[in-house]
């Protein structure tokens, strides 16, 4: 018998020996580095120097109570001082000069551009807004037909320190030669040119590829013959530039730029007509409405509506550009009314007028420079000139003021001489007369730098472009000099 | 105090006077017909000049003493009436007539 019984029965208490064994593993090092990760996020932030805010200046207060007394003391010697003073020439012709005095001109670089091997002349210069590069256009002189020559424009950044003489630092290529070039006043990179077709281009230098804008094409609406001048203009208000063109057709047209298509379209035009000559140089049998070629042009400093104009004929004019002068002749295909500007007309020249610019600093001075070999300065009032400047020196093929001294004038001569003037200290002797191209050939152009006051540029026949640095004299204003230019234009002429 | 105003007009308007400033004993400018740049800049660098004159004025001579004070430079002449608590600079531009 078996009797199961199942008691509680402990169960069976295994024991689990445990075996516990020592093991020991090793992982590898654990190599740490530190590795710092941040997202970057750039917001772009303008930041500005603001104008201090003008801070109210906190006057002090009078404390003591005198401050009656003492202007009643002082007061009436001071009145005495500054009658004296306006009345005083003491200091008359008294001037000191305390810096480094150069006395004389000197050349700096000459520029020249060798492909064009010497058989172009330098036809016009220009210094850009910031004064910083010059332009040079080149041109021949000597065309039997139509112009079928290569010519470029070639600029020179003087302020780079590696300046090469012979290698200028942009080269435009033209189909043919460019009569005139003009920078624009306030983009440095904006030049327009006219050439001896009769465009007027447009190019930006701060292109990289073509350069060209726009231009003025060779229809009808463009000049007939060689353009002779671009001039940047600056309307009433001072706010938008215009271009203006002048040309030996007789036409000035005011250009507006359509930069989309490319293209400079006519704005307002003018034409100088045979009926605007004085009486003594019409010539029987010709029709009053022939046109006479406008050599150079140039606009009043102030008075933004008035503009001189010089003329193969010799004569000049000033013009007005709201004048409502007879129209051009029927002969004249143009898409804009042209009409005549002229509202006076000036004693005449013997010759050609190269150069008329208007004074930047008196209201009523010009002068011009011409084939006759004279300079004159003619108050924009009467007709005879003022003062007839002869050099004896040939023909004189550009007169220009200076842009900081209202007395001095610089002139270039054929015989490849650069005459400075200063009317202060002699009206017939230049104060400097200074050889500007090798080989006395005639001198074309010269144009100070408005900018960077001490530089003067000349360009010849042989195309070479000279930089001379003024002396300081040239330079230094004492403040009488636009009174002693406004007393010689009142004076009735000799 | 219209008669310090009425003055003060009165020179301003003289024939080529640019400016007028009166500046008290510490050099802080009291009354000006400038803007406030210029007056700062003047008052602080006329002060100084006159102050440096007037000393120069009693070391030459213990007895002597500083009565007017006149710069003239190529632009304008600047004009000083010194004072025992203020100082008159008067600025002229005798070419601008």
């Amino acid at each position: 018998m078996f009797i199961y019984a199942v008691s509680s029965v402990r169960p069976l208490e295994y024991v689990i020996l445990q075996y516990i064994n020592d093991r020991e593993t090793q992982t590898t090092a654990l190599l740490v580095s530190d590795e710092a990760v941040q997202s970057y996020k750039t917001v772009d932030e303008a930041v500005q120097t603001d104008e201090e805010p003008k801070r109210k200046l906190r006057l002090a207060e009078d404390t003591s109570g005198q401050l009656a007394n003492f202007l009643r003391r002082t007061e009436p010697y001071i009145i005495k001082q500054l009658t004296n003073n306006l009345r005083s020439r003491a200091f008359d012709g008294y001037d000191v000069d305390l810096e480094d005095d150069s006395t004389s001109v000197t050349s700096l670089h000459t520029l020249t551009y060798p492909s064009l091997q010497d058989k172009f002349q330098v036809t016009s210069l220009s210094w850009n807004s910031t004064g910083s590069v010059i332009g040079a256009s080149y041109g021949q002189q000597e065309h039997e037909d139509w112009c079928t020559h290569r010519s470029v424009m070639c600029t020179w950044n003087l302020d780079r320190t590696g300046i090469v003489a012979d290698k200028p630092d942009s080269k435009i290529e033209v189909d043919s030669c460019l009569m005139y070039i003009a920078f624009h006043p306030k983009n440095p990179a904006i030049v327009a040119g006219g050439s001896f077709n009769g465009e007027v281009l447009l190019w930006d230098l701060s292109r990289e590829d073509d350069m060209l804008i726009a231009t003025s094409g060779l229809g009808q609406d463009s000049h007939q013959e060689p353009v002779t001048k671009v001039y940047w203009i600056t309307d009433a208000k001072g706010k938008k530039i215009y271009l203006v063109s002048a040309s030996g057709d007789g036409k000035i047209i005011q250009w507006k730029i359509d930069r989309k298509a490319q293209k400079l379209l006519p704005k307002e035009g003018f034409m100088v007509m045979t009926q605007s000559l004085p009486r003594q140089m019409k010539v029987k049998g010709v029709r009053g409405d022939r046109e006479i070629g406008v050599t150079c042009l140039s606009y009043h400093s102030e008075d933004r509506e008035t503009f001189i104009v010089g003329s193969e004929t010799g004569v000049i004019f000033k013009c007005s550009m709201y004048s409502q002068g007879p129209p051009a002749g029927s002969h004249i295909v143009s898409s804009i009314p042209l009409r005549s500007p002229v509202t006076f007309t000036y004693n005449p020249h013997h010759g050609p007028v190269y150069a008329v610019e208007c004074s930047p600093f008196h209201r009523n001075a010009f002068v011009s420079a011409s084939m006759d070999q004279c300079i004159r300065l003619y108050s924009l009032l009467q007709a005879q000139p003022v003062l007839t400047i002869e050099p004896g020196e040939g023909y004189v093929h550009s007169a220009t003021w200076s842009p900081v001294k209202a007395t001095v004038i610089a002139a270039t001569t054929q015989s490849g001489n650069l005459l400075i003037y200063d009317l202060k200290q002699g009206k017939t002797v230049p104060v400097h007369n200074i050889p500007a191209s090798s080989n006395k050939e005639p001198v074309y152009a010269c144009q100070f730098n408005p900018q960077q006051t001490h530089l003067l540029a000349t360009g010849d026949g042989k195309g070479r472009v000279q930089i001379f640095k003024l002396s300081s004299k040239l330079q230094q204003v004492s403040g009488k000099e636009t009174e002693f230019l406004g007393n010689l234009v009142n004076v009735t002429a000799e | 105090m219209s008669e310090v105003e009425e003055t003060i007009k009165r020179i301003q308007s003289h024939k080529g006077v640019s400016g007028i400033i009166i500046v008290n004993a510490d050099g802080i400018p009291i009354r000006t017909t400038l803007d406030n740049s210029t007056t700062v800049q003047y008052s602080g660098l006329i002060h100084q000049l006159a102050a440096k004159a007037k000393s120069t004025v009693r070391d030459l001579d213990p007895q002597n003493d500083l009565t007017f004070l006149r710069i003239r430079s190529k632009k304008h002449e600047i004009m000083v009436a010194p004072d025992k608590e203020y100082l008159l600079i008067v600025i002229q531009s005798p070419n601008e007539v």
